[in-house]
């Protein structure tokens, strides 16, 4: 579903992410951790297709993201850390908007409303984004990119500004995704949520894949039998120096 | 005293920071490109001020007087424009600014914040007009021989308006705040403003100005001296600074200190009971204006009218048109160009060229062949105003186009078409409405309107093209990207193409209006010549038109490969 190949970006003599090389296969939830500054961000972006690689290859469902741009975009639900939306929009109009966008059809209409209920965002569907919270902006972009029935999410931090219920839906949710078939990329900080939901997981320090595989296979390389998620992430990023 | 220095430090940091820099590219030229122009249009003002009253000055009898309405004049409009200028930055300076949360989580009084951001409002209001009004006041002197008290007291006398003009728009935002439902407190206040501005050009345009200069308009020279002569309300700010201005050349009626005296007790007045409101007032007013209320609700449309389009450019057409109108701050402005537009008509209705004896109706072709590039300037700067913003009017929702599975050139496309059929309209409405008031010939109103139809869309592309190629996504306000160097590359290129356009057609239009004027029939040659005309106007309106979209296209493009 997702391959990396060599996958660099260099900007103005400083490499954010050096030959990174991965494969995401379907129905897998892929967990990428790493410091802050580590190139998480940089990766993601560039496999949703917001971000040119300096060399390397992205494929999407067999579709390489350079020469196939919009088809390979077309089965990416990307999901960024931060919710920038267009504010003058109402939360209907934002996910018409993205329906129309990916080509939807009638199929995108009767999509909008289950999703407004999912995310409990039925009751505000009809008011401008502006005024929404955090938290609803989170829902609205997770519920857009999730309008499409994507075959690849990609997500950067999804739980940042969700309340518990929000957490538990979305954990939930991707779990589904994956029992379906999606492949999940996501990045983040909350480990327990790694813990909880990934099937395998990948470190990234100072731009390279320092580490790969599940977490017991990461508990062994790292010699922290029966330790928590947390102490292997310091041991590995530690060992690198930070 | 303290505390407030410690409240404006951060602005002064920040101004520091952006002067000195950290050697970022382009801001040396940036800087000197922007004091070069500046410098010009400081420079241009004083030649104009500077002849005007040297023409006035040599008029036996009235020529004072004129000099001196003209005066009375210019400090009416400043006060007005200032008053227009700190409601608005008093507005986003008192109650919306992100940093307000932060500074009000500190240990200080609000009424300390209240005067602090006042000030600031104070001078960012100011600090232009009085930079581009020096100019007046210095011919002024020069043709008057004003002495040193004579720019002393022009220079006090304008920082004190500003002064009085902020205490004015910060009683008014104040109670504003208290008064009026939170979320409409942007909304009205800067809807204050611009009426008050309208109002302005609209009274100063119906006072038919062009009457000071044709007495015969005036039953008796008596009555004509007499409309000259009326002094300004006495209870005016305006007043009291021109009387004081005017006291202060020589031979001038009255004391100077006197009427500026009353100017300065007017600004202590406004000084302290904007503070005396403030007090009680400021923070119950910003803590109002947190909490918006109950957000509007939209009813949900089907948007039948955009039934020929599907997919994504029906989802980016919707888009654009839906936020464009739904964000405030572009009402006023429409507001503007609607009372800015009836002016520009309404001055071709008075202008005098029945009288003129001479060839009345090929004068009037003539000026509509001016009306044509001046025609395009407005466009000109509509465009800068509205088409250049649009692509850093997306802001940090362009992820979402980025993320898109579109082509960078539909989401240009869609949003070209957008802009140039209200432009494109609005052009044609224009000239054809002058058009209709000079009574052109069947030739120029031809000329007039596939001249415009060729040269708007060459406008509109460059516009969006040369916004698209330096966008700035982080701006609060994408209206200011226009003044940017990539604005100013816009309004030069924009500028050179219309002046191109208006000489290649001057030849051929100029021997059809002889034609005409001798009564004869237009022959090959004239054909030729017009031929000879438009095809190159033609072909440089389609190079306008692809290349500022294809340099567009690819600029924002290889944004992808940076940020």
């Amino acid at each position: 579903m997702i391959e990396l190949k060599d996958l660099t970006k260099r900007y103005d003599g400083f490499i954010a992410v050096k030959n990174l090389n991965l494969r995401v296969s379907g129905g897998e939830i892929f967990g990428f951790l790493g410091p802050n500054g580590a190139g998480k961000t940089t990766t993601i972006k560039m496999i949703a297709g917001v971000l040119i690689p300096s060399s390397g290859s992205i494929t999407i469902c067999g579709l390489d993201l350079a020469s196939q741009a919009e088809e390979a975009k077309r089965r990416i639900g990307y999901i960024p850390d931060r919710p920038f939306l267009y504010e003058k929009l109402t939360g209907y109009e934002f996910l018409q908007f993205t329906a129309d966008l990916y080509g939807t059809g009638k199929g995108g209409q009767d999509g909008i409303e289950v999703l407004l209920e999912m995310f409990s965002l039925a009751a505000w569907a009809d008011e401008l984004i502006e005024s929404y919270s955090h938290g609803m902006k989170q829902r609205l972009i997770i519920a857009a990119a999730l309008l499409h029935d994507p075959e690849v999410i990609v997500v950067d931090e999804p739980m940042v500004g969700l309340d518990p219920a929000g957490i538990k839906k979305v954990k939930g949710l991707f779990k589904q995704k994956a029992r379906e078939g999606t492949a999940v990329f996501m990045s983040t900080h909350t480990l327990d949520l790694v813990e909880d939901i990934c099937d395998r997981i990948g470190v990234i320090h100072k731009g390279e894949l320092i580490a790969l595989g599940t977490a017991g296979e990461l508990r062994e390389k790292t010699n922290v039998p029966g330790g928590r998620l947390e102490e292997i992430f310091l041991h590995l990023t530690d060992r690198q120096g930070s | 005293m303290n505390e407030i220095y410690r409240l404006v430090k951060p602005r002064l940091y920040s101004a520091k920071n952006r002067i000195i820099g950290d050697g970022v590219r382009g801001r040396g030229f940036k800087a000197f490109f922007l004091a070069g122009l500046g410098l010009a249009f400081w420079g241009l003002i004083f030649i104009i001020f500077y002849r005007v009253l040297s023409y006035f000055k040599r008029v036996e009898g009235f020529g004072d007087i004129l000099a001196l309405k003209l005066l009375s004049m210019v400090f009416f409009t400043f006060f007005v424009i200032l008053i227009m200028s700190s409601l608005i930055n008093l507005v986003a300076k008192l109650y919306l600014s992100r940093d307000l949360g932060l500074v009000f989580a500190l240990p200080v009084k609000p009424e300390k914040v209240f005067l602090a951001r006042g000030l600031e409002a104070a001078f960012d209001s100011s600090w232009m007009v009085i930079a581009f009004s020096l100019p007046v006041f210095l011919s002024y002197g020069i043709i008057f021989a004003g002495g040193g008290i004579f720019y002393l007291v022009a220079g006090a006398s304008l920082i004190f308006l500003a002064l009085g003009a902020t205490g004015v728009s910060a009683v008014i935002v104040l109670l504003a705040a208290l008064l009026l439902p939170a979320a409409r407190l942007r909304t009205v206040t800067v809807f204050l403003g611009v009426l008050l501005f309208v109002f302005l050009i609209l009274s100063l345009r119906l006072l038919k100005p062009e009457q000071l200069v044709n007495p015969e308009s005036f039953l008796t020279v008596i009555q004509y001296l007499e409309a000259l002569q009326t002094s300004g309300n006495a209870l005016l700010p305006t007043t009291w600074a021109y009387d004081a201005l005017q006291a202060a050349l020589p031979g001038g009626r009255g004391d100077w200190y006197f009427h500026f005296g009353l100017l300065l007790s007017f600004v202590g007045t406004l000084g302290f009971l904007s503070f005396w409101i403030a007090r009680p007032a400021y923070f119950p007013g910003f803590s109002r204006a947190q909490n918006a209320g109950r957000p509007p609700v939209f009813r949900r449309s089907k948007s039948r009218w955009a039934f020929f389009l599907s997919g994504a450019p029906r989802a980016l057409l919707l888009k654009e048109i839906k936020t464009f109108f739904r964000d405030q701050t572009q009402w006023p402005q429409l507001i503007l160009i609607a009372a800015l537009v009836a002016v520009y008509v309404y001055n071709f209705a008075v202008l005098p060229l029945g009288t003129v004896p001479w060839r009345g109706t090929n004068l009037k072709n003539m000026v509509s062949f001016l009306n044509l590039g001046l025609s395009a300037f407005v466009l000109i700067s509509l465009a800068a105003r509205f088409v250049y913003p649009a692509v850093s009017a997306e802001g940090e929702g362009f992820w979402l186009i980025r993320a898109a599975p579109i082509k960078i050139e539909t989401y240009l496309l869609v949003k070209f078409l957008v802009y140039l059929l209200p432009l494109l309209l609005l052009a044609e409405i224009l000239v054809i409405a002058t058009n209709l008031i000079l009574e052109v010939s069947d030739f120029m109103m031809a000329l007039s309107v596939g001249t415009i139809f060729l040269i708007v869309p060459g406008i509109v592309s460059l516009a969006l093209g040369l916004g698209a190629a330096r966008p700035d996504f982080q701006t609060e306000n994408p209206a200011q990207t226009a003044t940017s160097v990539g604005g100013l590359i816009y309004m030069l290129l924009s500028a050179l193409f219309v002046t191109i356009v208006v000489v290649l057609e001057a030849g051929g239009a100029y021997l059809v209006f002889m034609a005409e004027l001798k009564g004869e029939e237009l022959t090959l040659r004239h054909w030729g010549w017009l031929t000879g005309s438009f095809l190159p106007v033609a072909a440089l309106s389609v190079v306008a038109i692809v290349y500022p979209f294809r340099y567009g296209k690819r600029r924002l493009g290889e944004l992808m490969k940076n940020r």
